[in-house]
């Protein structure tokens, strides 16, 4: 009895020591507002540059990230996921006019990924008063 | 007698009382003399030490010397599927300086390539924007012009990207045009000070600066010698003459030397003498570049850092204090052999190398790298444009003495493409017709999207360090204007679609100086009625006058400026034909709006600088602007593709398989000869003229389309094909009357339109004949 009951509470503690390194600090949920769904379809090298990317928005190293994506782009400019992500970090930049602008370059290469183009067009939302906050909540 | 004895006595006395009196005068007089001079001259020593004291210090405590700045090219991305040639790749590595081997590499900065397709490597350590990447071993295979394996050096761990180092490919010198790259005392190895010390100055830590034992020793040496062949001058001595004096041999110089040597001593530690030395020692020229110091020397003649040499490496580049150009090891190596042997055996003496060893060194080569690491600015039109871009936020001074690291977007594989082109070219255009020569040149190459220069060349000889054309001939662009014109009228669609028909007929425009301006098109005929999409496709030129008096010439300046010119547009009635002046750095702009489909992102070529320690300092990130609105761009884009289909441009069709999108430019009596066109990656202006502003000879067909084509064949380029945007629908139109039409019918054209714009009349459909069914079929 006393085995089962210190096993619930070791289980316990895991998923709590889980959810500590899970979520970051500084941003309160990265991946609820990069909806890359059909991340699959990106080539590794793309993928590899994400994470990367990822890595440095989660250390708050914005301007990292930002140069990161920038390395994806010229890879190939045609993948809507690498703009989304970059009107993100500026939003967090807090350059919201250069957000915009990403966001709608983002639009402008999408194929299918109606799930990216709502959110990307949240970011183009006139009526967002405080969409660096509202993203990443 | 006795007074007459005392009276002589007395006289005696007086006599030399009087001459004691006056020699205690002038003793007096010689001492006070003596004294005041000997005051005055040890106050005015005292000043001329504190003089020299002040020099030394003001210049030691400050920045000692004026570090040039460094232009990188972009760093090569590898990773699987990447366009990459073996030629490209093998190119890229020579101009790091790498070393190519039988056997396998075993430091960085060497390569092997096997069955010349597969290449080992060990790449060296860099310091990007985002931090230290450390050398790193791969192996990485090339298939049909792409690479298709990239792993970890005797591993099968894949790598999916792996960024090479960037080449060094210029520097922004002082007036002094010394190059050195500065390295802390304790970075040193220990063997390189002690084969310095062993060879200039072995009693460095004993001596004040100055050091007598040495001095009588090369005087006996000298005399013995009946010349000069050792001098007494210690590390100090030798310091303070590069420092602060001039190379003239004067006794008022040696004694300055000694005096500030002394002096130094007095203020600074060994350590920072030695430092200071080390960094600053004259070591080699490289054109117009003097190299100093030991670090860079290290770079220069063999391609990797001091700390990553061997000792015979280290006895060569001690061994070139005495004389680097007497003992330049690339070209006189048996000198620097020889001399390299002699320091090492001083090594040996100092106990510094066992005698195995010695053996050992002495029976190896120099093994100097094949190229130096870093070059005189071999892009003379893109470093200037760094240069320009780089003022906005630096002033002169700092740029030629901070030692700044400026990263670029400049990618040498298209430089050198675009290099070898207009040579081509301009070449086979002077050698084709007689009436044809002197031509002059720029040629201009960004990423589409992103609006990055990539390369440059701005005189039919790329490497001549003139007259920028790119960036400062102003030349009338002809109907490079014409899809801005086009995209005014287009974005308004309830007036203006693809369908609309235009007026060629003749026109007569009354100027404002009460002038008859008639304008002519190219052929010097008029079609009647002309749908709008073939007007641009044609480039007809009274239809276009026409379209641009009805849209308004501020309308159309406003849209040049939305699409990035920052130019002031004069707003006569031939502006619409563009006869007014545009750089083509100014072209590049604009037509850099087009090829990203609305977005103005300003052509920019520095990404990144770093300070001298590698510590960030700026970014330029990428930065758009949705300038035009992506239909009405569309829609022009449509037609700009068509010009290289069937239009001015369309024998770019028959040249690339890649679909292509562009925009000849012809001026007045064939002055200037443009083409600007884009694919989906790559975007080119070409520009042919010449300085006296003369006939060419050439329409923008004739001339630049040519030197475009022909570089855009040795690029690796993806077709042009933007996705159509939501709102735009394609319809079949009458190619006559601009009615709606069907597929099957004759004489129509397929066009897209802004929802809601396209034409509701519909055309009367005359079967095509069979061939024309076929045609379209096959379309």
């Amino acid at each position: 009895m006393l085995f089962k009951y210190l096993a619930v509470f070791i289980m316990v503690l895991l998923m709590f020591t889980g959810c500590t390194q899970l979520k970051p600090a500084s941003v309160n949920s990265v991946n609820s507002i990069l909806p890359v769904t059909d991340n699959v379809n990106l080539p590794d090298v793309i993928k590899t540059l994400l994470t990367k990317s990822d890595t440095q928005y989660f250390n708050d190293n914005f301007t990292g990230s930002l140069a990161t994506l920038e390395r994806a782009v010229r890879i190939n400019p045609r993948h809507a996921e690498v703009w989304s992500r970059m009107a993100q970090v500026y939003l967090k930049l807090g350059n919201e006019e250069q957000a915009i602008q990403h966001a709608k370059r983002s639009n402008s290469v999408i194929k299918n990924n109606t799930q990216l183009k709502a959110f990307n067009n949240k970011i183009i939302s006139p009526n967002l008063l405080n969409k660096s906050q509202e993203m990443s909540n | 007698m006795t007074k007459q004895k005392t009276r002589k006595k007395n006289a005696k006395k007086k006599k030399s009382n009087k001459t004691k009196r006056s020699f205690s005068l002038s003793m007096f007089l010689f001492n006070r003399y003596t004294f005041t001079g000997f005051i005055i001259s040890a106050l005015l020593f005292s000043g001329y030490l504190l003089h020299l004291n002040i020099k030394i210090t003001e210049k030691m405590s400050g920045r000692i010397w004026s570090l040039p700045s460094h232009v990188y090219a972009r760093p090569l991305e590898l990773y699987q599927g990447k366009y990459l040639t073996i030629e490209q790749f093998k190119s890229e590595l020579k101009q790091l300086g790498y070393t190519q081997l039988t056997n396998r590499p075993t430091k960085a900065g060497q390569y092997r390539i096997l069955n010349n397709s597969h290449f080992e490597i060990i790449s060296r350590d860099f310091t990007f924007w985002d931090g230290q990447q450390k050398s790193q071993g791969f192996r990485l295979s090339i298939l049909n012009n792409e690479i298709s394996i990239l792993h970890k050096l005797y591993s099968d761990e894949t790598l999916s990207i792996f960024r090479m180092e960037p080449v060094k490919i210029a520097g922004i010198y002082p007036s002094t045009k010394q190059e050195r790259q500065l390295i802390k005392l304790d970075e040193v190895p220990d063997d390189l000070v002690l084969a310095l010390l062993a060879v200039e100055d072995r009693r460095f830590y004993q001596h004040w600066g100055i050091d007598p034992r040495s001095i009588l020793r090369a005087m006996l040496a000298n005399f013995k010698a009946g010349g000069t062949v050792q001098g007494g001058s210690t590390i100090t001595q030798q310091l303070v003459k590069n420092l602060f004096l001039s190379p003239e041999r004067t006794l008022t110089r040696k004694i300055n030397e000694a005096l500030m040597a002394l002096l130094l001593e007095i203020n600074y530690s060994k350590s920072v003498i030695l430092e200071t030395y080390i960094n600053e020692v004259y070591l080699g020229q490289n054109g117009a570049q003097q190299i100093h110091g030991f670090e860079l020397a290290s770079q220069y003649y063999f391609a990797n850092s001091l700390r990553k040499l061997r000792r015979d490496q280290m006895a060569m580049l001690v061994g070139l204090v005495k004389g680097p150009s007497w003992y330049a090891p690339r070209r006189h190596p048996k000198r620097a052999r020889d001399r390299r042997d002699q320091v090492l055996k001083l090594m040996h003496e100092q106990g510094a190398l066992s005698q195995a060893q010695l053996n050992k060194y002495i029976k190896l080569d120099l093994a100097i790298s094949n190229k130096p690491r870093f070059s005189a600015n071999r892009f003379p039109a893109l470093i200037d444009l760094v240069k320009r871009q780089l003022k906005r936020d630096y002033d002169e001074d700092d740029l030629k003495s901070s030692g700044l690291n400026v990263f670029t977007s400049i990618d040498p594989i298209i430089q050198s493409q675009a290099e070898a082109s207009v040579k081509r070219v301009i070449s086979q255009l002077e050698n084709s017709h007689n009436s044809i020569s002197d031509l002059q040149t720029s040629l201009i190459v960004a990423s589409s999207q992103q609006g990055e220069i990539q390369a440059m060349v701005s005189d039919r000889k790329p490497d001549f360090p003139g007259f920028n054309r790119s960036l400062d001939a102003v030349r009338q662009i002809g109907s490079l204007i014409k899809p801005a014109i086009y995209l005014t009228a287009l974005q308004q669609p309830q007036k203006y679609t693809l369908a609309s028909l235009l007026d060629d007929s003749p026109l007569h425009i009354k100027t404002s100086k009460e002038q008859l301006w008639s304008p002519q098109n190219y052929d010097k005929k008029f079609t009647g009625d002309i749908l709008l999409a073939e007007a641009l496709k044609k480039s007809r030129n009274v239809p276009t006058v026409r379209l641009g008096l009805e849209v308004g010439l501020s309308d159309i300046s406003d849209t040049l400026h939305n699409l990035g010119v920052k130019r002031e547009i004069p707003t006569y009635p031939s502006m619409t034909l563009g006869a007014f002046n545009l750089s083509p750095f100014d072209v590049a702009n604009m037509y850099q709006t087009f090829a990203a489909n609305g977005f103005n992102v300003p052509l920019k070529v520095i990404r990144e600088v770093l300070n001298k320690d590698g510590r960030p300092l700026k970014r330029y990130p990428l930065k758009s602007d949705k300038a035009i609105d992506e239909k009405a761009i569309y829609l022009v884009n449509h037609v700009l593709h068509e010009v290289t289909q069937t239009g001015t441009a369309r024998s770019l069709a028959k040249a690339l398989p890649q679909s292509l999108a562009g925009k000849t430019g012809t001026t007045d009596d064939l002055r200037d000869s443009w083409f600007a066109g884009f694919s989906d990656n790559q975007l080119a202006v070409a520009w042919i003229g010449r300085d006296d502003n003369s006939s060419t000879g050439l329409t923008g067909s004739s001339g630049a389309l040519r030197l475009w084509t022909d570089l855009f064949r040795h690029l690796n380029i993806q077709s042009f094909s933007p996705g159509q945007p939501a709102g735009v629908n394609n319809r079949w139109i009458d190619v006559a009357n601009g009615g709606l039409s069907e597929k099957n019918c004759q004489g129509t054209v397929e066009l897209p339109f802004i929802q809601g714009s396209e034409p509701t009349e519909k055309a009367e459909c005359k079967s095509a004949g069979i061939i024309d069914q076929i045609i379209h079929f096959f379309n």
